[in-house]
């Protein structure tokens, strides 16, 4: 039953039969959505599928008839209730993947050629190769004396193994929103010192990026 | 002079000194940095919005012109633009209700 989102309000906030036939029906678009939420994350395939749809599930329900008052209307309703299911699903599912990481393993460094192609790229001149060592390691010594501790250790691990904003937050005792902040400080920061040594980011770009 | 060490020690930020930024993650670290402004949207602030911005794309509008915290947000946080592409990719799913 297609319902408008006044219907939806109203029938969430009954009791009795229509009630009931709302959740049911919101039961049932949470399940059809899903799947395609988590198609870069969990095949239908996978034997936890079913059992982690229907964990998604029930938690949205509840959180969505917990949250009824705070639905602006703005949108359509069932695209709220999405962005909601999408927000469980995902938390749990990046809980999981990254659950036996301690944050010291998320700030171990990748040995590679990575490295190797920003200090010493065997297509530079050997002026531009000293330039830019001596450009990486000013950057990093800004690094130290700008950051605090906590902000140099979620910046490498978000950074380093592109682990989630919320699992570093949770391995710091914060939440995803107080990390972003912290990044963000962190990032303003090092920009202002940057600036006011005259290295205008634009010209540190062109210095790595040169080939 | 050992007064004035102490004092230093005492009073002196502790930094961590085992951590160093690896070269390889300056070039990315610099393009964030270059993309960072004074004020930006929290992860919450996207959240309470992203069922809108969503819907302005899927209608085909300048979502990013509409609502430029929310995109520059979704650029600069991984977390917040998984949750925006999933969300994106239910409302173009055939779905029938």
């Amino acid at each position: 039953m297609k319902r408008t989102n006044a219907q939806w309000l109203d029938s969430l906030r009954s009791d009795g039969l229509a009630q009931e036939e709302a959740l049911t029906d919101l039961r049932a678009t949470i399940v059809n959505g899903l799947p395609y939420a988590l198609s870069k994350w969990l095949s239908p395939a996978d034997p936890l599928f079913e059992a982690f749809i229907e964990e998604v599930t029930q938690e949205t329900v509840m959180r969505v008839l917990d949250r009824l008052d705070s639905f602006e209307g703005r949108s359509q309703f069932t695209t709220w209730v999405y962005k909601i299911a999408v927000r469980v699903a995902l938390t749990e599912l990046r809980r999981r993947r990254w659950k036996d990481v301690s944050l010291d393993e998320m700030l171990e460094s990748d040995e590679g050629g990575a490295a190797q192609s920003v200090m010493t790229d065997p297509a530079s001149s050997p002026e531009s190769l000293v330039e830019r060592s001596d450009l990486v390691a000013h950057i990093q010594r800004v690094m130290q004396e700008e950051l605090t501790p906590k902000q140099l250790q979620a910046m490498m691990a978000v950074g380093m193994k592109g682990v989630p904003l919320e699992e570093v937050a949770r391995r710091m005792e914060m939440n995803r929103n107080a990390l972003y902040k912290l990044l963000h400080d962190g990032r303003v920061r090092l920009k202002q010192r940057l600036e006011k040594e005259g290295l205008p980011m634009g010209e540190l770009m062109t210095t790595f990026e040169a080939r | 002079m050992r007064l004035l060490d102490a004092l230093k020690k005492l009073f002196t930020p502790k930094r961590s000194p085992s951590l160093s930024v690896p070269p390889q993650m300056l070039p990315a670290m610099m393009r964030q940095i270059e993309m960072t402004q004074a004020v930006e949207y929290s992860c919450e602030d996207v959240h309470r919005l992203l069922d809108q911005f969503t819907e302005a794309v899927m209608r085909g509008e300048d979502a990013a012109a509409l609502m430029p915290l929310i995109q520059r947000h979704l650029e600069m946080c991984p977390d917040c633009r998984e949750e925006f592409e999933a969300l994106l990719r239910i409302l173009k799913a055939p779905l029938t209700s």
